[in-house]
């Protein structure tokens, strides 16, 4: 083949690039559908743990079976018209029932999501879960670390940010040291929480 | 067969006086986005480590079928591909850790490390040379990182693989863990390093 022939610099690379393409689209497409059912899992798994955790139900952290098996003994999904539920009915471990619903919100450099438990008075919280968010690692991040999560149980607002490690009040928040704007930004999500769940609750017809 | 001298420079070069972060100054995007804690920086490291050794070995064993013309379509194809290897692995097997490191495995393909030796070594050099190559790169770059996200995550958070070390009386330096931080601490690593091998050398001629 001459070096400078048609097939040389215009067909081969072309050819080569379509081969090197169909070889590697198929792997990475075999190896995405192998684990498809155990991604697809982790998601649904993810999001029960989510729901278990607002509500305050305990569960063991690794073992996805009895998640399964809990979340189906506790929770029932109220389908609206988006992909997600629109909120879930729960039995609280006092015996009442409650709700779980997805809150979103902006954050400082995307939205937030979260689920928020409540009792049956769709005003106190039971907890919150933060199951998407990007914001800065070690700091804004710091909403998914269990010190903060904790302190929404049994919290009513409308809220007030008080410094890192002194809420006290039922109306207070903890704010993070160095990430006063994703502060801000959960405290205006846990704000209108409960109005988002008492809409919700009552498109349910409940 | 390449003389045993070779590979031992092949391996040695990336790691000292040839490093891809601190003299090429390469890299320098992840460096500064995910060393704020230790644990996403090993993660980050080994899935560098893996697409560099792996993209290097393919490129240079199909080194002789790539035109010209084409080869940075095909290096970026092939290093792509590997990278999403190992985004839907983690997605699988590690979702928590997926979770936290977001889009930045994604940004794996635009680290111009791999693309650097791609471009520099694998294209010119037997696809064993090309491993020992890869996987040194992969290696220099991992621990200049995990000796920045060493010291960021100790002096920002107080703790080491999220386990607190720095006791109470520690107060965490804020910037530490916010992107001001990895220029000042890269900065120091680049000082500090270049100090003493530039001194080395200068004795050595004398």
């Amino acid at each position: 083949m001459k070096k400078d022939s048609m097939f040389a610099t215009r067909v081969y690379p072309v050819l080569f690039m379509v081969a090197l393409t169909v070889v590697f689209i198929s792997v990475v497409s075999g190896i995405y559908l192998t684990t498809k059912d155990r991604v697809l899992l982790n998601e649904t798994i993810f999001q029960k743990k989510a729901v278990l955790y607002a509500a305050g139900i305990e569960f063991p952290e690794d073992n996805s079976q009895e998640i399964q098996r809990i979340y189906e003994e506790r929770v029932s999904e109220v389908d609206g018209e988006g992909e997600q539920p629109n909120y879930f009915r729960v039995e609280l471990p006092s015996g009442q029932t409650g709700y779980a619903v997805y809150v979103r919100g902006a954050g400082l450099w995307g939205e937030i999501v979260s689920i928020f438990g409540f009792k049956q008075d769709l005003e106190t919280f039971t907890g919150v879960e933060f199951v998407e968010q990007n914001e800065t690692p070690g700091l804004g991040a710091r909403i998914t670390e269990q010190w903060y999560k904790e302190q929404f149980r049994g919290k009513r607002g409308p809220f007030e940010l008080v410094e890192e490690g002194t809420s006290d009040a039922a109306d207070e928040l903890d704010a993070i040291t160095g990430a006063s704007r994703t502060s801000e930004a959960v405290l205006k999500i846990a704000n209108k929480a409960a109005e988002v769940a008492q809409a919700k609750v009552e498109e349910g017809g409940e | 067969m390449a003389a045993r001298g070779k590979i031992k420079k092949t391996f040695t070069d990336p790691i000292g006086k040839n490093n891809p972060v601190f003299a090429q100054i390469l890299g320098i995007c992840s460096t500064l986005a995910v060393t704020n804690k230790l644990e996403n920086t090993v993660i980050m490291s080994l899935g560098v480590i893996f697409t560099t050794t792996l993209s290097g070995v393919t490129i240079s064993a199909i080194r002789k079928f790539i035109p010209s013309r084409v080869r940075m379509m095909a290096e970026t194809l092939i290093i792509a591909s590997f990278v999403i290897i190992v985004d839907i692995t983690l997605r699988a097997y590690m979702p928590e850790v997926w979770k936290q490191l977001g889009p930045y495995v994604g940004l794996i393909i635009t680290n111009c490390i791999i693309m650097g030796r791609a471009e520099a070594f694998a294209l010119n050099n037997s696809a064993g040379l090309s491993l020992i190559d890869g996987l040194s790169s992969g290696i220099g770059y991992a621990y200049v990182l995990i000796v920045i996200a060493f010291f960021r995550e100790l002096l920002g958070t107080g703790e080491l693989w999220g386990i607190t070390i720095l006791g109470d009386w520690w107060t965490n330096w804020a910037i530490m863990v916010m992107p001001p931080g990895a220029f000042f601490m890269l900065a120091i690593f680049v000082w500090v390093v270049k100090g003493v091998v530039i001194k080395e050398e200068e004795e050595a001629a004398k």
